[in-house]
């Protein structure tokens, strides 16, 4: 089977599994006990904080969380804002962003949303024209999850606090952490959202990095754990098979962003013989990531026949009556049939180039079949 | 301690009527009432007409009853004290078990006749015991009561007690009028059509058009889970699974656009036939609505209907929408056929579709099809699966 679908969620590496095994069976021990047991897990708990510090590169604190969703939401949720302020969140964000201001907006904030382009990437200007000293909250996505394309998240933060200087600026790192080289020291980025099995580890855990010195009040209430921000006993089989895929992921980063950038350019090529494909990544974006769109197939019908192909890969629509699956289709201006047209391939370490010229065939002999009935 | 309800009674309406095949129609029900019980510990009791089950775990009681609600046949359930025939220990549990307040009486149903009190006498002494015990909150009257406690006095030295009344799914004991092919979508109708005709005691069968990958594995799995919930009340239904995309692509290429869905459903019954009579059934079922949706105006039922020889029941033909609703919510179905998977199937569907189709233009465009080689292969690669009642 091909499974072309990893920015859904990825398949664990037999590293991953054997820590979770380790942590489940034998160092299964509550990290806020007090006895060596429990410190030990403590302790355990600290060092991938500090591994997850370091791969980001940048000072201040990680919590643990459930999950990316959770970690936007604290940050939509807990940060400090005033009251009424504008809240600008980018055009094509992922559900957990755009729900939560949404929400917010609710409570009487101004949300507005920062154009992107047709690749899904915020408009660098039409964003600088949002800004204004009311501006007291801004999330921006690093990588985009539909498209692949990458905001500079460096220089948009930058020019926020240029305009509102006690203002936050978020950035969901969802799908850019353990895939590209991050660097946010030297950036104004004041919070970043994680999720642990986009990169190998297990489902249920998120992480949200926090800067030294930004105010972040708790959403969760309970136990205390994760210094009050986050109470719940910490998940630490998956906390430390997070750490042990954050590492494997930066360990042969160039590696695997040479493959897969191979296997995007190869399907690229071939895609490139049919008319009436777009391709909507952008050509400068994420290497795991590769959306088009046909006007001639839906791309759930395409999604459901690779399968029975042995294919698996994700779609942009899950169904043209769905409602909310049609915010990102519009937000990237997307025309008529190829809102529903959407395909998304998505790959990770272990694709290969073969897999790409297998999938290749099988993509044209079943487009071929379904392009002659339209829809 | 609390009295405990130990005994369910268990009241069957409409198979009293059925003269000569009362045997027949109760053997299918107790039938029918052992399979819904099935996973429970419990002892089944037919005594004078009634039916008790018995010697059931406390904490099973109110799943019992969820379960015994749903069989078709059954009037309806008391949960019921069963307690050896003494006249105090009858109006302890009486005062136990009534309400506190309110007006009410007692009826007594005497089978024992040794025990020197008349019926009267029993309901007037337990009736006391009742007053006495709710210091002045309950009222005797026995035309305008708010309930009537019964104490029903046995032979075998026990008396059952109850106020209770539970109406159950009533109908006809499920199998008792045959086998029915029902057309299943997914939709909202069609469930309800089957559990109308389940009802009136036809055993279900269904049937499933399935276009992959046009509809997907939800869409599938949507149609099980409506299936196992009509499973509740009918038992067992062996679902059929048709692969429909090549008959579809096979009217799209050779008949006109608008006549898509009418040719499509002519397949449909074509097919439901040959399966409903490979399964001894003696009718097929639809989910239809006179002038619900273009294919189900009264032209085209006439054309749809004109392939088929085996009785078609249209239970639904004259109900609105909103009374179909009204059942699927009392079924529960409701909530699974407003899933949206469905959708995801109009990749075939006319921008037009014809309302008013004529049987000749149906059958014209039809002999540019090779029909019968269709319905083979559909017939040859229709998957079975038996979808039954509880848990996985």
């Amino acid at each position: 089977m091909i499974y072309f679908d990893n920015a859904a969620t990825t398949r664990a590496s037999e590293t991953t599994v054997e820590t979770v095994s380790e942590y489940l069976r034998e160092k299964f021990y509550n990290p806020s006990s007090l006895y060596h047991e429990g410190i030990e897990a403590k302790r355990d708990l600290d060092k991938a904080r500090s591994t997850i510090l370091e791969k980001l590169r940048a000072d201040g604190k990680v919590i643990f969380t459930g999950g990316g969703t959770e970690s936007d939401n604290i940050a939509l949720f807990g940060s400090k804002k005033h009251k009424n302020g504008r809240i600008i969140i980018g055009g094509a964000e992922h559900a957990a962003i755009y729900a939560s201001a949404a929400e917010l907006k609710q409570r009487g904030y101004d949300v507005v949303l920062a154009p992107v382009d047709s690749s899904g990437k915020v408009i660098a200007e039409r964003f600088a024209e949002l800004l204004t000293p009311e501006v007291t909250f801004v999330s921006v996505m690093h990588v985009n999850n539909e498209t692949g394309a990458v905001n500079d998240v460096a220089a948009l933060a930058e020019s926020v606090k240029r305009v509102a200087p006690k203002a936050i600026f978020h950035s969901d790192g969802v799908q850019a952490f353990g895939k590209m080289k991050l660097n946010l020291r030297s950036t104004a980025i004041d919070l970043y959202s994680l999720s642990a099995h986009k990169l190998g580890a297990p489902k249920g855990l998120g992480a949200l990095y926090i800067r030294s010195g930004v105010s972040v009040s708790p959403i969760v209430f309970g136990g205390g754990q994760e210094g009050g921000l986050r109470s719940s006993t910490e998940n630490t089989a998956a906390i430390a098979a997070f750490r042990k895929a954050a590492e494997e992921r930066y360990g042969d980063l160039d590696a695997t962003r040479a493959a897969v950038s191979a296997i995007r350019a190869r399907i690229i090529e071939v895609l490139g013989s049919i008319e009436e494909i777009k391709i909507l990544s952008p050509e400068n974006g994420s290497p795991y990531i590769l959306t088009f769109s046909s006007r001639k197939v839906r791309g759930e019908v395409m999604q459901h026949a690779l399968e029975r192909e042995g294919v698996l890969i994700g779609t942009g629509s899950a169904c043209s009556s769905n409602k909310a699956s049609e915010r990102i289709p519009e937000a990237l201006g997307l025309k008529d049939k190829y809102r529903d047209g959407i395909v998304r391939l998505s790959f990770f370490k272990d694709n290969t180039l073969s897999e790409a010229d297998e999938f290749a065939g099988k993509y044209l002999k079943v487009y071929k079949e379904l392009s002659k009935y339209g829809s | 301690m609390a009295v405990e309800y130990n005994c369910i009674l268990i009241r069957f309406g409409e198979i009293f009527l059925k003269g000569d095949n009362r045997k027949y129609f109760e053997s299918l029900l107790i039938k029918n009432i052992n399979d819904a019980l099935k996973g429970i510990k419990y002892t089944f009791v037919r005594s004078q007409g009634r039916y008790y089950i018995e010697k059931y775990l406390p904490e099973d009681k109110d799943e019992i009853i969820s379960r015994l609600t749903k069989v078709f046949g059954i009037h309806s359930v008391s949960p019921t004290v069963k307690v050896p025939t003494d006249i105090e220990e009858l109006g302890k549990v009486a005062a136990e078990i009534a309400p506190k307040s309110g007006k009410f009486r007692v009826t007594v149903k005497r089978a024992d006749k040794r025990l020197g009190m008349t019926s009267t006498e029993f309901a007037a002494s337990i009736g006391g015991k009742l007053l006495k015990a709710s210091g002045g909150k309950l009222k005797v009257d026995l035309f305008d009561y708010d309930f009537e406690l019964f104490v029903d006095i046995r032979e075998n030295g026990y008396s059952y007690l109850f106020y209770d009344k539970i109406m159950g799914a009533q109908g006809l004991p499920t199998g008792c009028s045959g086998n029915g092919m029902l057309l299943l979508s997914g939709g909202i109708d069609s469930p309800v059509a089957g559990y109308v005709m389940a009802k009136r005691g036809i055993r279900l069968f269904a049937i499933h058009f399935h276009s992959f990958p046009y509809t997907s594995e939800l869409a599938l799995q949507k149609v099980k889970d409506l299936a196992k919930k009509l499973t509740a009340y009918c038992g067992e239904i062996k679902l059929f699974v048709v692969p429909f995309t090549e008959i579809q692509y096979a009217i799209h290429d050779k008949c006109p656009e608008e006549f898509m869905i009418t040719i499509m459903r002519r397949f449909m019954m074509r097919i439901a036939e040959r399966i409903a009579r490979a399964n001894n059934c003696g009718a097929i079922i639809t989910g239809e609505s006179l002038g619900q949706v273009a294919s189900q105006t009264m032209q085209s039922i006439i054309v749809t209907n004109s392939v088929v020889t085996l009785p078609v029941y249209r239970p639904l033909i004259g109900s609105d929408k909103s009374e179909i609703i009204d059942i699927a919510n009392k079924i529960d179905t409701f909530e699974i056929s407003i899933r949206p998977y469905e959708d995801c199937c109009t990749v075939f569907l006319p921008k037009n579709p014809v309302i008013k189709p004529k049987l000749s233009d149906a059958e014209e465009f039809e002999s540019r099809l090779d029909v019968d080689a269709l319905i083979e292969k559909a017939v040859a690669e229709t998957a079975e699966e038996i979808i039954t009642p509880g848990q996985e």
